[in-house]
């Protein structure tokens, strides 16, 4: 592969000059953007901005019209779709509205994360009869609701079933996370509580975070990068402590 | 947009009424004409080839509207049942009968007919057939029925007189009641059926119209290394015209008269007539009354289609 | 002790017991199995064959004769008309269904009747009684068939159009009427509330709140309906209702394949235009609702939520739905002329008064009580084997049947499959939605007799008969289940990686079975009430008992055999109410 980057082994997500249309409508334009190992990265930027669409194209559930996504060293549009999967089972995402199957109990959620490496029989024995159920115990005690790990998902809190959704990923154990605006679905004190979680798992294990926000003190406090995304573009790319609010003021401005 | 939704379904309702309204002065206005255009109809339960003989049903009724001077209206129904109840609320005014229906139909309207009969009706037979695999073997005397206990059995319509009625009359008296049959005996629906589920193996043994059974083996359309017959029943009285009461008060005393001659007079020479002499299957038809059909009423009774 | 990311302390790992593989849950499935097991011992498992292969040969000449089906001018123009005349009758039918529907179901609505009987008696509200009462009437009225309603109206009015039209639009008017009540309990109620509390009285304030919310879930079920109405007017026509089925018996009755043939073509020509109409129609009407498996209340139609009557100002599809319908309704009026007249005639009177004398009262003592438990017992058989089979068949089917699954950009399909994935898929799909077309286009009573040459004679052919037709709605009910998955649980599962096959079984599975569930105990009830068609193919069971008692017209006897079938229906409602229960709360 002879346009790779020297740096290769370090950058874990790289976009080059991606642009992602839906019909007429450019949710993501001409964006170039690498992502180290071990960063946490906050977007951020208005409603309708890309990240969404930023996100699924960095874990693979979306194709860019133009441009490339690279991850983990492997161009995503050439490879097949096992090689897909492969690259796939080292990014775990987590969703705003969870996105779990909610009339499973937790802990086949949990072992969700596993299905990248079980074979198909053994996910098969485990929906009737839980198989490593230490594993998703931990998991589940590590994000806080260890007693839950019999109850049926749709009987949770929305705070409860974003942590279900963290442990799917600590599960998984990816390198990197995804979080697409994981707590908009929550109040104040709960946002809280899951980004913490989200931090301390990129800081005691070097996960790379990515995660898209709309509160912008949540950005500032838990993550150590900031892109700022407006109508698909990167209005700005720094480091947390220099986004002041003359940045904040120009992503969100209004426009006629 | 709802409120269009709304309007339209008011329109439509308000369309439905006023056809509603309209029916309903036509259906009177029908009855307030003089009796003579108020058309005569008639209907058959189905028996042997029911789809030609409903299809072209056509030519008997404008022959008879042409003898009996009034129009006459064929209304195809297939259910033995249905066809019996509409003859009872005065919807059929002369009907198509088998035995039994005949004699249902007569109970439930006092007064009621039998007029004519084909000319092979007053001496019907069934036949019962098996299939030569299942060992039993052709008999003269009826005391040989007992050999179908302990095998399947079929008859062809629950309410057909022979397909079900008469053979279950025979079996009885040769001592073999239904629970003898192995399973449940079941009800082909047809005689065609039967001669089909039999030849095919479904039920060792059924029991059928012996005029079809006869039709189908001169066509060629019997496996006869698969099925044979086993018996042919003593005879009995079976299909007839059967008219209600009413006919004679709406169109005159001689109605019915007028009707018995219309189907004595058909024609064999007579090609357009031949067709529908054809379509019934008879060389000629000959006159009959209720009395004949008592032996099949009593049948009935012991049976327990007539209550 | 552990600490969690967070810095909370917890509970160690192992502290939860792993629950009991034997819960309510899994009773119920392995009564379910023991049922099965038993209904196969009914049939007469291990005591004879099943299989008759000297029927193979009907079978081949049967199948050889769809090659060459009786194309004849005549015939061809006898085929168009029976099938206008089964259309118009679904259409009437359908008409009168709804009318009737949309009252009962204000009327059976528990927010209607807690309105007008607000009070306490000793602790327990006043309305329960009375609306607990209008709704066994309507479970009574929906548990007949509509053969039975049909030969009802028949021996009351006579042979005129009228009866085969109010033999479908009374049970399902009254169907129609149930799911209704549970729409509109099932909206938000603050704007009725709102109107209730400055005086307006509850029906009117019922009819300009509740009922324009619920209107478009309303019409989406309408549309099921017609679907469910041309069915029934085809099976109607064998009582005189003329139409398709009338045809299709007579040829039948002289084994007539050729004629078959063709009727059987109309008969899927029309059954699949209006489902593919109705379908498509209620996937605009439904696209934007979205229904989570198990907050679904009612069972009986295919989408339901709430969706504002501004999005669909100017679908076109749902405009023309509504001209075609506008159109088609007067049509058939003047095509099938029913005489209103005779509804309230003295003869029809007369003849109900009859009909009453002679049916009442019931009589039990007719048969031992040993020999009706036996009946009962054989008619839950064949319903459960139908249901067993067609479950599990319409399983497989539903899936390649649904567009969105093996179709590229499916739920287990890259949207990059290549030309040859694609042939594939399409392929696919439309041999799975033939398969359930055709199985739900024929008429039970002649599945029966199709069955019957190469299944011996018993349980089984009847219950392959009914398993066949409830294949072919539940598999299409299943298709459309899964058409409107929600799909961003699966994505997630796609995301980290997980193949086709764990999609299936930790996601698209899991998400359709509450649903599927709920479809396959509501047919469950449709196939022990559609026992009465097939009882005559020595299958035996209440349904031959009652076919028997007709052709004796021994009206006592139909009205007690009918009693008994409306005790076991209910029986079976409420056990398919506790399953549901189950299921939905562990």
């Amino acid at each position: 592969m002879p346009d790779l980057p020297l740096e290769t082994s370090n950058i874990i997500f790289e976009l080059r000059n991606v642009t992602h249309q839906f019909g007429s409508l450019a949710a993501v334009r001409d964006v170039t953007l690498q992502i180290r190992a071990g960063e946490r990265v906050a977007l951020v930027g208005p409603s309708g901005a890309g990240k969404s669409t930023l996100i699924s194209l960095l874990n693979g559930t979306l194709s860019p019209s133009q441009g490339e996504v690279w991850v983990l060293g492997q161009h995503l549009a050439r490879l097949s779709p096992r090689g897909l999967r492969h690259v796939q089972r080292q990014i775990g995402t987590i969703y705003q509205q969870f996105h779990l199957v909610n009339n499973l109990r937790v802990i086949h959620n949990v072992n969700a994360g596993h299905l990248g490496r079980w074979t198909f029989l053994k996910g098969v024995i485990s929906l009737a009869w839980p198989l490593d159920v230490d594993t998703a115990a931990k998991a589940l005690a590590q994000v806080g609701i260890p007693e839950k790990i019999y109850e049926r998902t749709d009987r949770l809190s929305g705070g409860q079933q974003q942590r279900v959704a963290i442990a799917r990923v600590l599960v998984q154990q990816p390198q990197a996370i995804l979080a697409d605006e994981p707590v908009s679905s929550l109040d104040p004190e709960r946002s809280r509580e899951i980004m913490s979680l989200l931090r301390d798992l990129s800081q005691t294990t070097g996960k790379t975070l990515v995660v898209s926000l709309h509160d912008i003190d949540l950005a500032r406090s838990h993550c150590d990068r900031i892109v700022g995304l407006r109508e698909g573009q990167v209005v700005f790319d720094r480091p947390a402590d220099e986004v002041n609010e003359t940045f904040i003021r120009a992503l969100y401005k209004i426009t006629a | 947009m709802f409120k269009k939704l709304i309007l339209m379904s008011l329109l439509l309702g308000s369309l439905l009424l006023a056809a509603c309204g309209d029916a309903a002065p036509a259906a009177e206005g029908a009855a307030a004409e003089p009796a003579s255009t108020e058309p005569l109809v008639i209907s058959a339960i189905p028996d042997q080839d029911p789809e030609v003989l409903q299809r072209q049903f056509g030519q008997l009724a404008s022959y008879l509207s042409e003898q009996l001077g009034v129009p006459v209206e064929y209304k195809p129904v297939t259910d033995y049942a249905a066809s019996v109840t509409a003859f009872r609320v005065g919807d059929l005014d002369m009907v198509w009968f088998g035995g039994l229906t005949g004699v249902q139909a007569r109970l439930q309207v006092p007064e009621a007919q039998a007029l004519v009969q084909r000319d092979i009706d007053e001496n019907f037979h069934s036949v019962f057939i098996a299939t030569k695999a299942s060992g039993i073997e052709p008999f003269e005397d009826i005391d040989g029925l007992a050999q179908l206990k302990g095998h399947t059995f079929t008859f062809g319509s629950d309410s057909s007189t022979s397909g079900r009625l008469m053979p279950q009359y025979f079996l009885s008296q040769a001592g073999v009641t239904l629970d003898d049959f192995k399973g449940e005996p079941g009800f082909s629906g047809s005689h065609d059926a039967t001669i089909a589920l039999v030849e095919s193996g479904s039920y060792e043994a059924g029991a059928l119209n012996e005029s079809v059974w006869d039709n189908r083996v001169a066509a060629g359309e019997v496996d006869l290394d698969q099925v044979q017959i086993l018996w042919r029943t003593p005879p009995y009285h079976d299909y007839h015209w059967v008219a209600r009461p009413d006919l004679a008060e709406r169109y005159g005393d001689d109605f019915p008269d007028k009707i018995t001659q219309a189907f004595l007079s058909l024609d064999p020479n007579n090609p357009d007539q031949k067709e529908i002499l054809d379509l019934f299957g008879a060389e000629k038809f000959i006159a009959t009354s209720n009395d004949n059909y008592a032996q099949i009423e009593a049948v009935g009774r012991e049976i327990g289609k007539i209550n | 002790m552990q600490k969690t990311l967070s810095g909370r302390t917890s509970a160690s790992p192992v502290a939860v017991p792993r629950p009991s593989l034997f819960n309510r849950k899994t009773g119920w499935v392995l009564l379910f199995i023991a049922g099965v097991i038993w209904a196969l011992l009914q049939a007469g498992l291990l005591q004879h064959d099943f299989v008759n292969p000297g029927g193979w040969e009907r079978v081949r000449r049967f199948l050889a004769a769809g090659l060459n089906p009786d194309l004849s001018p005549d015939f061809l123009r006898l085929t168009l008309d029976v099938t206008i005349t089964t259309l118009a009758f679904a259409v009437c039918g359908t008409f009168f269904s709804l009318i009737f529907g949309f009252v009962a179901g204000i009327f059976a609505s528990e927010v209607w009747w807690q309105s007008i009987l607000p009070g306490r008696v000793g602790g327990r509200s006043l309305y329960r009684a009375p609306w607990l009462a209008v709704r066994s009437v309507l479970a009574f009225l929906r548990a007949i068939h509509e053969i039975i309603w049909g030969l009802f109206f028949i021996s009351i009015i006579g042979l005129d159009p009228l009866s085969a039209v109010l033999a479908i639009a009374i049970p399902f008017g009254a169907v129609t009427g149930k799911v209704f009540s549970e729409i509109l309990d099932e909206m938000p109620r603050q704007p009725y509330l709102v109107l209730r509390n400055s005086g307006v009285p509850p029906t009117l304030a019922l009819t300009y709140t509740l009922v324009p919310q619920a209107f478009l879930d309303a019409l989406s079920y309408a549309f099921y309906r017609f679907e469910c109405s041309i069915r029934a007017a085809a099976v109607l026509g064998i009582i005189g209702a003329g139409g398709l089925g009338h045809e299709i018996f007579l040829s039948l009755q002289s084994l007539r394949y050729e004629q078959i043939w063709t009727l059987f073509l109309a008969l899927f020509a029309l059954n699949g235009l209006t489902d593919l109409w109705s379908g498509l129609l209620r996937r605009r009407l439904g696209a934007k609702l979205s229904c989570s498996g198990a907050d679904c209340v009612d069972i009986d139609s295919p989408m339901s939520g709430t969706a504002t009557l501004q999005l669909y100002r100017y679908d076109r599809v749902v405009r023309a739905s509504l001209i075609i319908a506008a159109l088609l309704i007067p049509f058939s009026f003047w095509y099938i002329q029913p005489n209103f007249g005779k509804l309230f005639s003295e003869r029809t009177l007369l003849h109900l008064g009859e009909v009453a004398r002679w049916a009442f009262p019931p009589d039990f003592s007719q048969l031992p009580l040993s020999e009706w438990l036996e009946l009962s017992a054989v008619t839950v058989a064949m319903s459960l084997l139908a249901i067993a089979g067609a479950g599990l068949l319409a399983l497989v089917l539903s899936f390649p049947s649904a567009h969105n699954f093996l179709l590229p950009g499916g739920l287990l399909v890259p949207s990059t499959a290549g030309l040859f994935h694609r042939t594939l898929g399409w392929a696919v799909l439309l041999i799975a939605r033939s398969i359930l077309l055709v199985a739900r286009s024929i008429p039970p009573p002649v599945w029966a007799l199709l069955f019957i040459f190469v299944l011996f004679p018993g349980i089984l052919p009847g219950a392959a008969a009914l398993g066949m037709y409830t294949l072919g709605i539940l598999g299409r009910l299943m298709a459309e289940v899964v058409e409107n998955l929600d799909d961003r649980p699966l994505t997630a599962l796609k995301a980290l990686g997980a193949r086709g096959g764990d999609i299936f079984t930790y996601g698209i599975l899991p998400l359709s079975s509450p649903r599927f569930l709920a479809y396959g105990l509501y047919r469950w009830e449709e196939a022990i009430r559609a026992t009465v068609v097939v009882g005559l193919v020595g299958a035996g069971g209440l349904g031959h008992l009652l076919t028997e008692q007709l052709s004796s017209f021994d009206y006592q006897g139909v009205f007690t055999t009918l009693i008994v079938f409306v005790t076991l229906i209910f029986l079976v409602d409420q056990i398919s109410a506790a399953v549901r229960r189950t299921f939905r709360e562990n």
